[in-house]
């Protein structure tokens, strides 16, 4: 009997040899895997079951599928613990207009003058927003409306970044799946489903413009990718689209269109020029560029800003480079040629690189600095906190092929950019998620792929069966072809199985803790609207400070509809938004002078504001105090950048030093100025807090976010009153008063018998109108001026 | 005229023997109530009477009823129609009696009036420090089309605080009560201003406008959902609004309004309490046992003349307010519920949208209300819509919290068209991915890949023949061994005849496989070629170790040189077949 097992053993081996190689090499891009390269487990779990490709697709799309779902829910926190409602400042604008949209229509909202903001400006929304956003909440809205899903709006819109993070994921899965394999694909989209930087803009709420740029850029590199490996028009195309999306979408679009060019000019630095580039670049380039144009909002930027110059010196140089090598075929004088290859390269780098440096160092930088300061959106330390956690696993891989060279490109820009603006980091996010699943499919081959060779139960061919059922479907796609790759092309390292199973046992450690780390971040610090305030008792019950909504919503019912409200910038969107008055300046700062007038109303005394707010035709006054509840983000504390702005734009009337102790402190108590205790902003802020004792251990007028009793207890106003003050004292609104009567006159006034019977001659239809008692000026005199 | 009038009065021959009236001032509405002792002096049985209201109050009646004392010492309310009366302004009802009045008959009856927007707050402005002063005007006697032999009204106010008040027939005042009269021998239509002026502090508010939606679903919920614009009508605030004395002053601002209960039914879940920009997180909600208790907190306290707007609904088991009766069904729900006490609507709308497919609606009401023209509505998984009863009405207070009944026929056939929608919709879409899959979409036919997936597909094939002759030989092992052991020499045969059948037929099928790769201009079919060539020396293997056992079994070779001859040509034969192996691997 052993005489007869013998044969029968070994060829079960081979059998169970060919099971694996069937199950391990299937990959979708047509690469030669090495060994169980992509999923190791996808091929493991497969060797035994009927159709290795179709097991393989199916794990795989159940992972983005949890990829997805994890993003979706891990974003859900503030809807779970508050409500579903529009996030903190921005977004209340973006909903604002999306709701416009939905009302109005899409061509109403391109025309959209909205002249409650900027009063008396206006501002021409259609011309000056990105309109993807909007635009894709509508149409969703618009789908949903039509199968009678009657979902409102703002459910859209709370909604909408979540489920595109699902779909970033997915592109994610696609990029990496193109960059390197199917493994790291999978693994980068479960890390940018959940990892923080792109979870801070894109949670439940957070209706901005990044939740969905940030799978538009993703998708605009997969088809780009795809595009320069095929060398075929479609993908180019789509990636065109895609890239028209992204530009509608929000304005780190120039992000895309510097990388590509750059992209671009390393391959043909790098002697990497093909056919397949060239029909890639010069058609990305063309049809971008007009696609890019329809935007309203960026018109005939791209051929005009220094921005988009990078993209079109490489399309030239491409164009040149092209033609050199048209050239070299038909010339001779081979030297002169390459001489004049490297002059021309040298010199376009030159003016790429100095185009680029102007760009992003010089103006944008300087320029938006000062405004966007006094917000708290650029806080480094919440931002930088997931990056620690995955820069140190980052690969050093050179294994350069042209399309894997995309990815040391884009890190090494994304890098740059997060360093010039630290909301950038958004983009450097997706770059770092990539590169660390690369290096964690890599090491995880590495160390799990033999062992589950080993272990893997003797597999038995299946074969027959499967081809009975499958023999006539000669075209069929779903990935047959099974080829037997043999298993000898890596000679076996010399690892034993327990440095194995440290080694994943840590990986896997990592992974679980940054999945914890991730939730953790996402719960405490992204996850709060901002809208509503929440505080917790000590038996751990709940306080909800609603005051922002209480203010805004009496606003909304109890003043005239045209009314006018004066804030300061911050809070303009949400004023529009949730009490639809008139606001002066909000938050798209694009009149610097506006809101310099608008500082320098809060930060003079109170009748030098009144004519400034006279002139304006405020009606309302509005302001956050946060003394009572200890509320740090109020506008005392952002006081100083309304002086500064004012100081900028009206040096003579406001400076900063005025505000300042003479030690340069800046005070609200006694020891504060005089200038500072006197100026509307203090005097609204502090009204009738003297008064107010909060508890007994401070005396009565203590401020608990500056921990100072304040210096003005007596604070009377002239031209304002209270008009309403929410439950915690957070939001105030004054009403700005009438002017007074004139003052009586010191004299009688005219009596002038009027003629008693006066009838107009004329007929009733073309009767004219006098005037009684009218003035007749006597030349020569000097009227008195108070009778004027 | 006024003879003649009399003279219509008396034809009823009816008299108002006795009259004690209630004025109930303490809200912000009029209560009016009425004992009347009638009496039929005339010659003929009377089958009802006239109930009259002063021109002045007519259009702020919100609700007017007229009960009798039954036997049971209960309450049986009396039909009321209303009807003119020549000559005379004002408005009338003709109350239908239960039974015939006898002539000389007397009945007690009850009649309860209740007016809304007649206290006028006066001053109209007032300081949040300030206390909310108020001014009724009525009339000190009842309005009545017959005449009255005595009658005295009490009214009832808010607080002691009285500014003034008429001083008909010297009035008493006890704290909050006034009482006049009696009065004796008043003519019919008598009118005599009453003009009382004091302080109260009650909730002014009023519903301006409420659309009330009941959603039906035969799926076992009722869906309400109550929309409600409520404004402050009481004196407006003057000047400025301070936090600071509202919270540290308890009577800063007494007449304002900071939270009032709303009673749901008992059954009522998943309550929810919002507006425009999101949930009113001030809200809280108790159980109790027979009812749902909200205290709506609005999200700022109400002074005069401010307003808010709100949403409040919740959900219902659909048991306990729909009935059926085969294909019939009835609704029976309140047509209005409770907001807050004593409360005011001006404006009301309710929709009741039923299921998609009701037909022959029908709605019958308590009382008079308008019907709008019927709407449609689309929701979740509809196609030809709902259908939606729209009524309005004006002006109404507690009084009219009563049921309506919805009566329709639905066909239950008609529950199955939403769950075959989901399953037709899924199919769609299966089906659509299915094609998707399965078919080639491309507009331009690459030669190359065609070939490659055509090579490809063969070499498949050849894959799998050539296991299964592979396979053959096993099986041919297996023969052998058997055969070993019951030297049945005809299984032996029998076994090797199908086994060249089968490996005939393979072969010839691997060899036609190989003709068509060459076809194909693949360089594979070398090395299929090759495969063929070493297998037909593996089957040369098996026939030499098939011969050799039968030897064996003959005892025509030792058993030992049969193992060594068996050894080397297994030897070989594995050393072909892993060469055939590595060949499959390089297809």
């Amino acid at each position: 009997e052993p005489i007869s097992n013998n044969p029968q053993q070994k060829h079960s081996v081979s059998a169970q040899e060919k099971g694996l190689g069937a199950g391990g090499s299937v990959s979708g891009n047509g690469r030669p895997n090495t060994a169980a390269g992509c999923g190791g487990g996808g091929g493991g779990l497969s060797g035994g079951l009927t159709q290795p490709a179709g097991w393989q697709s199916l794990l795989s799309f159940t992972i983005l599928f949890l990829a997805w779902l994890a993003g979706f829910s891990s974003r859900l926190f503030a809807v779970i613990r508050f409500e579903s409602i529009i996030h903190e400042f921005d977004p209340w604008f973006n909903y604002r207009s999306t709701h416009h949209l939905s009302t109005n229509g899409f061509y109403e909202f391109l025309n959209w003058f909205d002249e409650r903001a900027w009063y008396p400006l206006g501002r021409i929304v259609g011309g000056t927003v990105y309109p993807g956003l909007m635009v894709t909440a509508g149409l969703i809205h618009y789908l949903l409306n039509l199968l009678n899903v009657t979902v409102h709006i703002r459910d859209v819109c709370v909604f909408l970044a979540p489920i595109f993070s699902g779909l970033t994921a997915i592109s994610t899965f696609l990029l990496t799946r193109e960059l390197w394999n199917q493994g790291a694909g999978l693994l980068a989209a479960c890390f940018i489903a959940i990892v923080p930087g792109y979870i801070s803009r894109s949670v439940a709420g957070s209706f901005d413009n990044e939740g969905i740029a940030i799978f538009a850029l993703q998708f605009t590199y997969y088809l780009w990718v795809k595009s320069v490996k095929t060398g075929s028009v479609f993908w180019t195309i789509g990636c065109c689209l895609s890239y028209f999306y992204m530009v509608s979408a929000w304005g780190g679009y120039v992000f895309i269109i510097n990388l590509i060019p750059l992209h671009v000019f390393v391959l043909l630095l790098m002697q990497r020029y093909s056919r397949r580039l060239y029909i890639a670049y010069s058609t990305f380039y063309i049809v971008g560029l007009v696609l890019s144009m329809q935007i309203p909002f960026v018109g005939f930027q791209p051929i005009r800003t220094s921005e988009h110059m990078a993209a079109a010196g490489v399309f030239a140089l491409l164009q040149a480079y092209a033609f050199l090598q048209y050239l070299k075929d038909r010339l001779t004088k081979q030297e002169f040629q390459t001489l004049f290859f490297l002059g021309v390269s040298l010199a376009a780098g030159v003016v790429f690189l100095t185009v680029i440096y102007l760009t992003y160092t010089g103006e944008t930088a300087a320029t938006m600095a000062t405004q966007h300061h006094s917000l708290a959106q650029h806080m480094p330390s919440l931002y930088f906190s997931p990056l620690p956690l995955i820069n140190p696993i980052k690969p050093v891989i050179l294994n350069l092929d042209t399309e894997r060279l995309f990815d040391p490109v884009l890190s090494a820009f994304a890098v740059y950019f997060a360093g010039v603006m630290v909301r950038l980091m958004l983009t450097l996010t997706p770059v770092v998620c990539m590169l660390s699943a690369i290096a964690f499919s890599s090491v995880f081959e590495h160390y799990l792929g033999d062992d589950m060779k080993r272990e893997n139960p003797p597999a038995e061919d299946s074969s027959d069966e499967d081809d009975k059922r499958n023999s006539g479907n000669l075209y069929d796609k779903a990935g047959k072809v099974r080829k037997h790759v043999s298993e000898q092309d890596r000679p076996e390292e010399g690892l034993g199985p327990n440095i194995k199973s440290i080694v994943t046992m840590l990986m896997l450690m990592l992974l679980m803790m940054f999945a914890v780390h991730c939730t953790w971040v996402t719960s405490n610090a992204y996850s709060s609207p901002s809208v509503v305030l929440a505080s917790y008792n000590h038996d751990g019950s709940r306080n909800i400070l609603d005051d922002f909504r209480e203010a805004y919503y009496w606003l909304r019912q109890n003043t005239d509809e045209h009314a006018r409200v004066m804030s300061w910038w911050d809070y303009g969107y949400q004023i529009a938004g949730m009490a639809n008055r008139t606001t002066l300046v909000d938050n798209n700062t694009w009149n610097n002078s506006h809101i310099a007038l608008v500082g320098k109303a809060m930060s003079s005394n109170e009748s030098a504001a009144y004519e400034i707010m006279k002139s304006l035709d405020v009606d309302y006054v509005l302001i956050i105090f946060g003394g009572v509840i200890g509320y740090s983000g109020d506008d005392i504390n952002k006081f100083l950048w309304m002086v500064r702005i004012a100081e900028g734009e009206h040096p003579k009337d406001i400076r900063e030093s005025d505000y300042f102790t003479p030690q340069g402190e800046f005070r609200v108590d006694k020891a504060g100025s005089p200038t500072l205790l006197n100026c509307l902003m203090y005097k609204m802020s502090y009204y009738r807090f003297g008064e107010m004792q909060l508890d007994f251990r401070t005396p009565p007028g203590f401020d608990r976010t500056r921990n100072a009793e304040i210096g003005n207890k007596d604070i009377r106003l002239k031209h304002l009153e209270e008009a309403f003050t929410s439950e915690h004292w957070l939001v105030r609104i004054y009403r700005v008063k009438k002017q007074e009567n004139r003052q009586a006159l010191d004299h009688k006034l005219r009596n002038v018998a009027a003629k008693q019977k006066y009838t107009s001659k004329k007929t009733a239809k073309r009767k004219r109108g006098y005037v009684k008692n009218k003035l007749v000026l006597k030349k020569g005199k000097k009227l008195n001026k108070k009778s004027v | 005229m006024l003879v003649w009038l009399l003279r219509a009065a008396a034809a009823d021959g009816l008299v108002n023997e006795e009259v004690k009236r209630t004025v109930d001032l303490s809200t912000h509405l009029a209560k009016i109530s009425a004992e009347i002792l009638l009496a039929n002096q005339g010659g003929s049985p009377v089958q009802s009477f006239t109930l009259a209201l002063e021109p002045e109050l007519g259009p702020h009646l919100a609700y007017v009823g007229a009960s009798v004392k039954g036997e049971e010492e209960e309450d049986e309310s009396l039909e009321l129609k209303e009807t003119a009366v020549h000559g005379r302004s004002g408005t009338f009802f003709q109350v239908q009696l239960p039974s015939a009045l006898a002539a000389g008959g007397k009945l007690r009856v009850k009649v309860e009036t209740v007016l809304t927007h007649v206290l006028r707050p006066f001053p109209s402005h007032i300081t949040q420090a300030e206390r909310q002063l108020v001014v009724f005007q009525g009339n000190h006697y009842l309005y009545s089309p017959y005449p009255t032999r005595s009658q005295s009204t009490r009214v009832r106010l808010a607080s002691k605080t009285v500014e003034s008040y008429t001083k008909l027939g010297n009035p008493s005042k006890n704290d909050e009560v006034i009482e006049y009269g009696p009065f004796k021998d008043v003519a019919p239509f008598s009118q005599d201003t009453m003009k009382i002026h004091y302080e109260n502090n009650a909730p002014f508010l009023t519903i301006s406008s409420i659309t009330r939606t009941i959603e039906v679903s035969h799926w076992g919920n009722i869906a309400v959902e109550e929309t409600i614009d409520l404004r402050h009508t009481g004196a407006y605030l003057k000047g400025p609004f301070s936090r600071y004395d509202y919270q540290r002053q308890s009577d800063s601002g007494i007449s304002s309004v900071k939270s009032f209960k709303t009673i749901l039914p008992a059954s009522a879940q998943d309550v929810y309490y919002r507006d425009e920009i999101g949930n009113i997180s001030t809200s809280h909600l108790q159980v109790l046992e027979d009812s749902v208790e909200v205290e709506v907190r609005p999200r700022f306290p109400l002074f005069g003349g401010w307003k808010t707007h709100y949403i409040i609904g919740y959900n219902l088991p659909s048991y306990e307010y729909l009935y059926t009766l085969g294909d019939q069904y009835a609704l029976k729900m309140r047509l209005i519920d409770h907001v807050y006490d004593d409360q005011v609507i001006d404006h009301m709308t309710v929709k009741v949208i039923l299921p998609e497919g009701a037909r022959n609606v029908h709605l019958d009401t308590p009382y008079v209300i308008d019907r709008s023209p019927d709407q449609l509505h689309y929701t979740y998984l509809d196609t030809f819509g709902r259908p939606v009863l729209v009524a309005t009405k004006n002006n109404l207070v507690e009084q009219h919290i009563q049921d309506m009944v919805v009566h329709y026929t639905f066909n239950k056939i008609l529950m199955l068209q939403e769950p075959l929608l989901v399953v037709g919709a899924f199919y769609i879409l299966f089906f659509t991915v299915i094609i998707y899959v399965r078919l080639d979409f491309s507009i331009t036919k690459d030669p190359a890949a065609e070939v490659r997936m055509k090579v490809a597909s063969i070499t498949e094939q050849v894959l799998t023949l050539v296991n299964k002759r592979l396979g053959l030989y096993r099986q041919m092992d297996e023969v052998v061994n058997r055969y070993k052991q019951s030297r049945d020499t005809g299984a032996l045969n029998s076994g090797r005849k199908t086994l060249e059948a089968e490996h005939r037929t393979l072969t010839n099928d691997i060899a036609a496989l190989q003709a068509r790769l060459k076809a194909e201009g693949s360089d594979l079919a070398e090395k299929v070629g090759e495969i063929q060539k070493l297998d037909g020396q593996v089957k040369e293997l098996v026939n030499q170790s098939c011969q050799e056992s039968e030897r064996l079994v003959a005892g025509k070779v030792k058993k030992e040189t049969y193992i060594t001859s068996e050894k080397t040509l297994a030897g070989k034969r594995q050393e072909l077949i892993s060469r055939i192996d590595s060949l499959l691997d390089a297809l």
